[in-house]
């Protein structure tokens, strides 16, 4: 099998870019080792409304579960911070027919698509990478590509077996445990996130609705901490007395919070999402980046195609770092100052908060945020809390 | 002197995540669709991947002392 290009993994990051290059007209291979394009899904499945317009995908209700107006944050002794919009903000998809529909439009597009094809090595002639040496079912096949995109997710097998150096140190990583349950009590209109270090070392408790009565459940801590996700899940469903016989799904997975790639290309492969670590270090969400890092990938592909040369693909590495990759640096740098917030730094913010002006918070103005903090008596008189606060600024 | 180690997987706990492989800086650990497989010859011993696993599927095995 020959191609222009060959993209390893159908998660996010993989059909957008194979979406784009088909359109442009060139011959792409999409390839996921699922059986099933989607399943299991490995997601919380919240994301912001703004990427359908921005990245062009149908805002289509088959993979739209629910949408979401806001947002319910919990301190650790149970102070709560609303922020509700006026319209819709985010929604809850279906991850698992979302992916299978990305890999359909770029189907559409143009692109052939392989499920159940496992990429277990680069080919390599001459030095160079020249293709995947792959397992559909049980019959090798070898694809040869002038160009690979490693987009398999948190593994990033194929981009490091190409050289490409995706190492992150444990602690830039997120261990995460989730439940679909059936669940009562929240207001199924916003997502719900509960903080504490004995809640959820450096990560947090979310609710994410799907129905009135059915959420995704889980919870991120860092991936170097003695106990496990699963431990601290199953402990806070106990303390807070929400029953645990109506799970529908377990989902599992390690989420890249920080350790950003340097150099995305090497030679004629590229590495995208969750592969490439390209992730909000501060609440976790990958696929806004993945498609962000997706669009820019297919576009320095498609120019380096059309100009036949292989040299322009270094572009990608250039112009994410300049847009997404400067801006992960800095929501890296507020999740650094924020680990080191005790419960009581937790409880007071998120008390001083929400008798704040909600307008502005709701609005994002993080500067005014802190502002608001910094202007509170009980800031004011601890040094820590002065110089943590002022790091941020 | 880091400690040598056999990292072993508890299949009906594992999930297939992945998330193992890609914390290992080794590529001691592969992620397939049909299984999860070890490769003792890779392995430094860190035991990154054992601490990572949302569910605790993993432990080591010592195997004695790395010169
Ligand atoms: C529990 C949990 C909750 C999350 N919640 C959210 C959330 O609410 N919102 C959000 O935005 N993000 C969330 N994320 C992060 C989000 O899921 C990822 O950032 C996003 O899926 C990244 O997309 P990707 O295309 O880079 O990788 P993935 O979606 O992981 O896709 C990679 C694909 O590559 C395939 N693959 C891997 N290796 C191979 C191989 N060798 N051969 C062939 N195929 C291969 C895999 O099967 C997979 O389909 C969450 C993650 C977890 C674990
Ligand atoms: S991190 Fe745990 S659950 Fe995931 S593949 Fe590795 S052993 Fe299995
Ligand atoms: S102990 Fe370290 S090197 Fe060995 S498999 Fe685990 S993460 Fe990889």
């Amino acid at each position: 099998m020959k191609y222009d290009v060959v993209v390893v993994g159908a998660g996010i990051a993989g059909p957008i870019v194979a979406r784009n290059v088909a359109k442009a007209g060139y011959s792409v291979l999409l390839i996921d080792k699922k059986p099933a394009i989607g399943s299991p899904k490995q997601c919380a499945e919240g994301i912001s409304i703004k990427v359908f317009d921005k990245y062009d995908i149908p805002y289509d209700r088959r993979y739209i579960n629910r949408e979401i107006y806001g947002a319910r944050i919990y301190s650790p002794s149970g102070y709560e911070l609303e922020l509700r919009y006026n319209e819709v903000s985010g929604v809850i998809l279906e991850r698992k027919v979302f992916d299978k529909m990305l890999a359909y439009y770029a189907a559409k597009a143009g692109a052939d698509v392989l499920a159940r094809t496992e990429a277990l090595d680069v080919i390599r002639k001459d030095g160079k990478v020249a293709g995947i040496k792959a397992k559909h079912e049980d019959e090798p096949v070898e694809i040869y590509a002038d160009i690979i995109v490693a987009a398999d997710g948190v593994e990033s097998t194929v981009a490091r077996k190409a050289g490409i150096n995706t190492y992150a140190p444990p602690h830039e990583f997120d261990s995460s445990y989730e439940y679909e349950m059936l669940i009562e009590g929240f207001d199924p209109d916003l997502i719900h996130l509960w903080f504490g270090n004995e809640v959820a070392p450096r990560g947090y408790v979310w609710v994410f609705p799907k129905d009135e009565d059915r959420a995704n459940v889980g919870i991120g801590i860092a991936s170097d901490h003695p106990q496990t996700a699963k431990y601290y899940l199953d402990k806070w469903l106990k303390e807070n007395n929400i029953p645990m016989k109506k799970i529908l799904e377990v989902n599992v997975g390690l989420v890249p919070v920080g350790g950003f790639v340097k150099e995305l290309v090497k030679e004629n492969v590229l590495v995208v999402g969750d592969a490439a670590r390209q992730v909000n270090p501060m609440h976790g969400g990958g696929m806004a980046e993945a498609m962000e890092a997706g669009t820019i990938a297919s576009k320095w592909i498609v120019k380096a195609l059309e100009e036949e040369n292989l040299s322009l693909l270094q572009n990608y590495t250039a112009e994410w770092w300049e847009k997404d990759g400067k801006r992960l640096e800095g929501v890296l740098r507020v999740r650094r100052v924020t680990e080191k917030l005790t419960d009581e730094d937790l409880d007071l913010f998120i008390q001083i908060l929400s008798g704040a002006d909600a307008e502005k918070i709701a609005g994002g103005d993080y500067v005014e945020v802190i502002k608001a903090l910094l202007t509170h008596p009980k800031v004011l008189m601890s040094r820590r809390r002065l110089s943590l606060l002022k790091e941020l600024l | 002197m880091p400690e040598k180690i056999r990292v072993v997987v508890n299949e009906d706990r594992c999930y297939l995540c992945g998330g193992c492989a890609g914390v290992c800086p080794a590529l001691a650990i592969e992620v397939h669709a049909s299984g999860w497989e070890f490769f003792q010859d890779r392995c430094i011993g860190c035991r990154i991947c054992i601490n990572a696993c949302p569910v605790g599927a993993l432990s080591a095995e010592p195997l004695g002392v790395k010169e």
